[in-house]
């Protein structure tokens, strides 16, 4: 029945540095593009994931449907079965597994099509691997940071009070802007993930461009200023190539 | 309010127009004809009349030079009392203009004036009461002094003039309600078909291509006008969906292998160390595919913006360009770049939110790049009611008025600008975002600097 498949190994077949922090998953990626298809199953097993592939829409939605997959990589334009056929077909059967949709199209519009389908997140071709992985993980986890329920975030000994909109570190208050404050909080609700630049823009501004100015950048500065600059442990760390994040050292 | 409005809509309605010129020229026809009707008969009862007293007056005239004074008299009176002439009035008076025979009380006034024919009221008795009655006579001097008066009453000749004349009114006012009522109708039912028209117009402006006139069963002219446009529309939202497939696997076909192109480069990146050259190499092509996926982007997004398809929902546009001025600020403070804003609140369009930040995002990057340090950038919002205006000033170098039309244009980029990054796409997207919004994008000179303007 599932001759098509290719069944790759379920033992990751080496750990790479990028892989550290991420809990394993059984990733589910239904692409088409061979060459998009294995560079990305090849980074999500270093990175020491689970994956399965399938190359049209129909052997995906059989897939996807099967217990066990923890989250679904699925390219927009598939044959056989159309990637958001897929993600609609999914959730019709009540499954809320994460979904990223990765797109070829003309954008704009279609990036609501994608989440309006059911997606949960949306990046277009052609993306950094860094990009998707950074995605990939904040979906993983977006179960387990809290939701809209908890209303203090923590991490080290700094603080974030979402009821009084206080935020201390070690004991001392710290003033922040109003954005700076929803900047901090989304940082902190991904902590020890990996940020990225479009990633603040969407969850931060709720825009969907690329600024030709590093203006998210000077932000994050002035962030950094705010928080890390009086004490010896700095908290907001660079991530080369990739983005920002927010964790302890060690 | 409305009513009122919809009322006075009507009466500016091409069809009510129409109707009132028609009406007035029904109504001045209708007193042409019923003038004509009226002169024409008036002629003939009036000539009729006149006749019969210039007969009786010449009969008298040869009688009293063959009569007596009494004989004469007699003959007066007789005439006078005979009812097979009914309506001759007679009044024979003496020097003293004391009445001596005749059916009318006393000598009526005449001023010196009057000529042949005189014209005067007698007490008439009508059933109980008495009643007025014009009098139409000539009058002739009677030997000794005495005068003669042959008249005839002329009242009921009056009475049909007069209602003929009301007749003519109620014809000409009748005329004016009839044609203005069912002008009035005409012009309700047509603005009612007109303001469905241009309801369904408005929203296919806003880019939803399937809505549709509406049709009614009736076979006039506005319906198959109607089912022309809607066959017109068939034929628009096959070529712009048209337009969008082909966009969208032009951005499939141009994606797919850039994207392979970045995966490979990254892919091999990995393996290499952080310093060889290899990897520099490596680095270079993921920067050009980079920029290359910007370019594409800013066409692809200029491109479905000009075909008018992209969703639109209100937007508020004074959140909008408060917090692209806020996401703009600490760069700008980092550059030694003064941005200052004054944001009218409450203005409102509809749109995409996307491509308008996009738009205005570009509009500041431009500004920052070509504003020199210690350079103002000022962002105005103005005008929330009914018509709001964007302004995005900088002290910069501006652009010369002789070129601010072609920079509009895609890809231009003018020499000075060569030494700056970019794509040269950012004007053109601002163009092609203010055009789907409806908006007048205008550059001016900002003296110096330039000045961009999003006119809603």
């Amino acid at each position: 029945m599932l001759s098509p498949l290719r069944r790759e190994s379920n033992v990751p077949t080496k750990i790479g540095p990028r892989t550290v922090r991420y809990d394993a998953m059984h990733i589910l990626i239904v692409e088409d593009d061979q060459v998009a298809r294995d560079s990305l199953a090849k980074a999500l097993r270093e990175a020491g994931h689970t994956v399965d592939v399938a190359v049209n829409g129909l052997d995906g939605l059989q897939m996807a449907s099967a217990l066990g997959i923890d989250l679904v990589v699925v390219d927009r334009m598939l044959p056989k079965l159309d990637g958001l056929a897929l993600v609609r077909s999914l959730r019709a059967t009540g499954r809320k597994t994460p979904v990223l949709i990765l797109s070829a199209l003309g954008e704009v519009d279609d990036r609501i099509t994608g989440l309006r389908a059911g997606g949960d997140d949306y990046l277009t071709k052609p993306y950094h691997m860094a990009e998707l992985l950074a995605r990939i993980e904040a979906l993983a986890r977006r179960g387990d940071s809290g939701g809209d329920a908890i209303t203090k975030l923590k991490l080290a000994d700094l603080e974030l009070d979402r009821m009084t909109r206080r935020v201390m570190r070690a004991g001392k208050k710290i003033e922040l802007t109003a954005r700076e404050f929803q900047l901090l909080e989304f940082m902190m609700r991904h902590s020890g993930q990996v940020v990225t630049r479009t990633m603040l823009l969407e969850g931060v501004w709720d825009y969907h461009f690329d600024p030709q100015t590093n203006v998210i950048d000077v932000h994050i500065s002035r962030l950094r200023q705010a928080i890390d600059k009086d004490f010896e442990n700095p908290l907001l760390h660079t991530v080369r190539g990739a983005g920002y994040t927010l964790r302890e050292d060690d | 309010m409305d009513q009122e409005q919809r009322f006075l809509g009507v009466l500016g309605s091409s069809p009510f127009r129409i109707a009132i010129v028609y009406s007035i020229a029904f109504a001045l026809g209708a007193v042409a004809l019923l003038g004509a009707v009226y002169f024409a008969v008036s002629e003939v009862v009036d000539g009729s009349t006149d006749n019969l007293i210039e007969a009786e007056v010449q009969g008298l005239r040869e009688q009293v030079l063959v009569l007596s004074r009494s004989d004469f008299i007699e003959l007066i009176e007789q005439r006078s009392q005979d009812q097979d002439v009914r309506g001759a009035v007679y009044l024979m008076v003496d020097p003293q203009l004391r009445p001596v025979a005749g059916n009318v009380p006393a000598w009526p006034k005449i001023g010196a004036d009057q000529g042949k024919w005189i014209q005067f009221k007698v007490a008439v008795p009508f059933g109980d009461e008495t009643r007025e009655h014009e009098m139409r006579a000539q009058r002739f001097p009677l030997p000794g002094g005495y005068r003669m008066l042959v008249g005839h009453d002329v009242q009921e000749r009056q009475d049909v003039k007069q209602l003929m004349m009301r007749g003519l009114i109620v014809a000409v006012v009748c005329t004016l309600i009839l044609g203005l009522g069912g002008g009035f109708w005409m012009g309700r039912r047509i603005l009612a078909q007109a303001g469905a028209i241009s309801a369904v117009a408005k929203q296919i402006m806003r880019g939803d291509l399937s809505q549709r006139l509406p049709v009614r069963d009736a076979d006039d002219e506005i319906n198959s006008l109607a089912r022309e446009i809607n066959g017109m529309l068939d034929k628009i939202e096959q070529l712009t969906l048209g337009m969008r497939t082909v966009l969208d696997s032009a951005a499939h076909d141009l994606r797919t292998p850039l994207n392979r192109l970045q995966s490979t480069a990254e892919a091999a990146m990995s393996q290499l160390a952080p310093a060889s050259s290899e990897r520099r190499v490596l680095e270079r092509v993921s920067t050009e595919v980079d920029q290359m996926r910007s370019t594409l982007d800013a066409l692809l997004r200029i491109a479905l913006a000009e075909t008018g398809t992209v969703a639109r929902e209100t937007v508020d546009l004074s959140e909008l360009v408060a917090s692209m001025v806020e996401l703009y600020a600490p760069v700008s403070e980092e550059r030694g770049i003064d941005l200052q804003s004054a944001v009218d609140a409450d203005a409102h369009v509809q749109g995409s939110r996307q491509l308008l930040a996009q738009a205005l995002a570009n509009l500041l990057d431009n500004a920052l790049k070509f504003t020199p340090k210690g350079g103002h950038i000022r962002v105005l919002l103005r005008g929330a009611r009914g018509a709001p205006e964007v302004v995005v000033e900088d002290d910069g170098p501006g652009i010369p008025a002789d070129k601010r039309e072609i920079v509009l244009g895609r890809r231009v980029r003018l020499d000075e600008a060569r030494k700056f990054p970019g794509s040269g796409l950012g004007l053109s997207l601002v163009a092609a975002v203010t055009k789907l919004h409806g908006a007048r994008l205008v550059l001016d000179d900002a003296a110096p600097g330039l000045r961009v303007a999003l006119k809603f």
